[in-house]
């Protein structure tokens, strides 16, 4: 066995005071002298115990199944199913049964947790902070109205009309540090949203959009490429009504007039100057809004839009 | 389409702010457009000016935001990395003798209310850490004081209406009658058990 020595303690490696948990000295020299003594230590157990035969080995775990059979000494006689009783008898209670109470599984008759939870729309969330990250990566042009459509077309976000998704709702993680003037278009916002959003000198805005337009809106490219003419946009479902004609929320069925009022509550309430849109530069495209029956901007329904040859087709007026 | 028209379209798709041209004259307008949804309402978003004074000399809820000092810092309590790095605690103040835009009347009550807790510099704050958001703490801290203003123009409390006084005394005379009656009752009881008196008879 070599002799190895510790530079720090001195001690020889085999003899170190602290061994059990090897923490003695943290040289290398001693870690090999410790690397060194398992493998002899392993040498020295080949050598004392006896030889490798089928009878000394053991098969992997898992590896063997029970092979036991209803015949011979331990598999026959009662076949496991013990003296006397039900047991025996094979005469088992039903699974459930309680011996004559009222079972747990019969004592509920209705439970309306999750009614209608294949019905309800879902709003996948966008928080603050990644619109924020996504603007200040050049994924989102700012200089433009923002969209389910130009959302989708950032290729980092998608949404899946067919499984109920309705549209994104902007939640309020990372509000405080958003710095972004915007004007922005998704399907539900909390209040504080709206005001972090007013804050920095955006519009944000609240719309419906009914699963076709969805479906289109998801992946335009793909609708344009079938060729067939633009749809209108349906008006939302009785439920949603009343979230999209206020002007708190700020809908798109909301009364302009009162928009503007709630935003200087807003400011109020939340301890903000409200910036003057009107005298900024960006005036028209912070407040353009589309139609309530539009799915894009600066396209009609009817319009007949052809990728091949560039052009749009539209209806004669007659 | 005539080549005027087709000119000035031509310099529309090669004009940068398509917008400002665009927006107002060319856009779409369905049947469900706001125009027609809201016909006499101002359609063009416009910035609203702060609210008169309320009527009786009473407090509006209107704060203008740059006559009040706000800083932030760092709030107490746990949280982590997130509570020892942002500043999410709120600190407002404004000098109370010379805010204008609190009523006169109601102003005068707060300085009497409040004369404990001005600063040397008369000074009134108010501080939040509430929530861990910078911005929902300066809602906090806005609310808290607007409460404070509005608890001095609370009217004293009135007390009891003439009704309820009413009843009041109606139910007190029950009361005696009751009280009286079973101790007539209860009189007559043990005088009873007596045998009669000469006097009875």
């Amino acid at each position: 066995m070599l002799a190895s020595f510790c530079t720090l303690c001195g001690n020889a490696g085999n003899q170190c005071l602290l061994r059990a948990e090897r923490q003695c000295c943290k040289t290398i020299n001693h870690q090999m002298a410790h690397l060194r003594e398992s493998s002899e230590k392993a040498l020295k157990l080949l050598r004392t115990l006896p030889r490798v035969q089928i009878g000394n080995l053991r098969p992997n775990p898992n590896s063997k199944q029970n092979d036991k059979r209803g015949r011979a000494q331990h598999g026959g006689d009662k076949h496991g199913a013990g003296n006397k009783g039900s047991g025996q008898r094979q005469n088992f209670m039903r699974l459930g049964y309680e011996t004559g109470n009222q079972p747990f599984y019969l004592r509920f008759p209705y439970e309306p947790y999750y009614k209608g939870h294949h019905m309800r729309r879902q709003y996948p969330p966008i928080s603050m902070l990644k619109l924020q990250v996504l603007i200040d990566t050049n994924r989102i042009d700012i200089s433009q109205p923002i969209d389910i459509a130009t959302l989708c077309n950032s290729g980092l976000l998608s949404l899946k009309p067919a499984e109920l998704q309705y549209g994104f709702q902007l939640t309020d993680d990372g509000l405080d540090n958003f710095k972004a003037k915007i004007n922005i278009e998704v399907q539900h916002a909390s209040e504080a949203v709206i005001a972090a959003v007013e804050r920095n000198g955006g519009v944000i805005r609240t719309a419906y959009y009914d699963p076709r337009s969805l479906h289109i809106l998801a992946n335009p490219k793909k609708w344009f490429e079938k060729g067939l003419p633009i749809p209108q946009r349906m008006l939302p479902p009785q439920d949603a009504v009343e979230y999209y004609t206020d002007a708190k929320n700020r809908g798109y069925l909301a009364n302009p007039e009162e928009i503007s009022k709630e935003r200087l509550v807003l400011a109020q309430k939340y301890g903000y100057e409200l910036p003057r849109i009107e005298d900024d530069v960006n005036y028209e495209m912070l407040t353009a809004a589309k139609d309530p029956r539009q799915l894009f901007h600066g396209l009609e329904p009817g319009w007949l839009v052809n990728l091949v040859d560039k052009t749009i087709v539209k209806l004669k007026a007659t | 389409m005539n080549k005027i028209t087709r000119a000035f379209i031509r310099v529309l798709q090669h004009s940068n702010n398509s917008y400002a041209l665009l927006g107002r004259q060319l856009s779409y307008k369905s049947d469900l457009s706001l125009d027609k949804i809201y016909p006499n309402a101002r359609l063009q978003l416009f910035t609203p000016p702060p609210p008169p004074p309320g009527n009786g000399g009473k407090f509006n809820g209107y704060i203008p935001m740059d006559k009040l000092e706000i800083t932030y810092s760092r709030s107490s309590g746990p949280g982590g990395q997130h509570v020892n790095t942002v500043n999410s605690k709120v600190d407002v103040r404004f000098k109370l003798a010379e805010a204008q835009w609190i009523p006169e009347q109601t102003r005068q009550k707060l300085l009497q209310v409040l004369a404990n807790k001005l600063n040397k510099e008369g000074y009134y704050f108010i501080k939040s850490d509430l929530t861990r958001s910078q911005q929902l703490n300066l809602a906090d801290a806005l609310e808290k004081l607007r409460t404070i203003i509005r608890a001095q123009e609370l009217d004293a409390p009135t007390g009891p209406s003439e009704l309820t006084l009413e009843k009041l005394r109606r139910r007190q005379e029950r009361a005696a009658r009751q009280r009286l009656q079973l101790k007539r009752n209860r009189a007559q009881i043990k005088a009873e058990r007596q045998a009669p008196s000469g006097i009875d008879f």
